[in-house]
């Protein structure tokens, strides 16, 4: 229910991240979702692009995976 | 054409920038934060959990009237709910200090919202803060608002099924409430397997069956928030 704010934190997140590491633009952006962290990866996939667009992952490539715990984890970024 | 972002040129190099930081840190240190807070003001801080209609402010009700008027100096209440303040005036008509935040479209409390909330209340005297966060059973388990115990409450009209189908919520619970005991009569709820289906979620999960209505289990329940054990 909450994944687009969510999505906003993780854009957050990554440009922030981005910032620190020179800058430039994202285009993929790897996330580890826990299967007790109440999230539908459907949901924040569907929501990503749209939460995207026009920042610097305008565009990039969302790729989820599930894993065991209740977190949500930005692992990585790949910019050009 | 590159193969990236179909830009002019041949090929971009792709650099991996490492991250590995949580989206839910930001209100973790917020709500660790705000726990702190309170605790340093003598304030245990209670969050109350569960669906729409669960009985969480039925619960608080009968909490108020058993503490008489002692509630009225030493409770606070914030009610989380997605629109209208029906719940502050209930809690309001027991004498007791409430604040309601009305979150919209928004699914959950977090600890900015309470935090905010927590300014506009005058809390001198108050030795017990519950934050009823919006009736939900999906959305509010992985934030925190600076409570220091949660509980779950799951009502005998909503099923014996409801904790192993929301294993999240009862994951982070310290006590399972049972409530609505006085319809039990009247439907199919099995109090041993809605137990035994929550302590799966988390093991050892103190529960208490209770009627808001009826005042069966009350005085367990009391005991309870006031630190005496389950």
């Amino acid at each position: 229910m909450h994944e687009a704010k969510l999505c906003l934190s993780l854009l957050a997140l990554a440009e922030q991240s981005l910032a620190q590491a020179g800058g430039g633009r994202i285009v993929g952006v790897r996330l580890e979702v826990g299967d007790f962290a109440g999230v539908a990866p459907e949901a924040l996939a569907a929501a990503f692009p749209i939460c995207a667009a026009g920042t610097a992952a305008d565009g990039a490539a969302l790729q989820i995976e599930i894993v065991s715990g209740r977190d949500l984890v930005l692992r990585d970024l790949e910019v050009i | 054409m590159c193969g990236v972002c179909g830009c002019e040129q041949e090929q971009h190099g792709v650099r991996r920038v490492a991250v590995e930081r949580s989206l839910l840190e930001h209100n973790r240190t917020q709500a660790a934060s705000l726990a702190k807070q309170l605790a340093a003001h003598g304030i245990d801080a209670i969050g109350l959990l569960g669906g729409p209609g669960a009985g969480k402010t039925a619960l608080l009700e009968a909490t108020f009237e058993a503490f008489g008027r002692e509630a009225a100096a030493s409770e606070a209440v914030i009610e989380g709910d997605c629109a209208t303040d029906f719940d502050a005036r209930r809690i309001a008509a027991k004498g007791v200090r409430v604040a309601q935040v009305a979150t919209g479209s928004l699914c959950h409390l977090d600890a900015h919202l309470v935090e905010h909330a927590l300014h506009d209340m005058n809390l001198l005297g108050v030795s017990r803060l519950w934050i009823e966060n919006v009736g939900n059973l999906v959305c509010p388990a992985p934030f925190p608002c600076g409570e220091s115990r949660r509980v779950v409450v799951i009502s005998v009209a909503e099923g014996d099924d409801k904790p192993e189908k929301y294993p999240a919520m009862i994951a982070g619970a310290d006590l399972l409430v049972i409530s609505k005991a006085d319809l039990l009569p009247y439907v199919d709820f099995d109090v041993a397997r809605c137990i035994a289906g929550a302590r799966k979620a988390r093991p050892g999960l103190p529960a208490l069956v209770v009627s808001a209505r009826s005042g069966a289990g009350l005085d367990s329940w009391l005991a309870w928030v006031r630190g005496e054990g389950a």
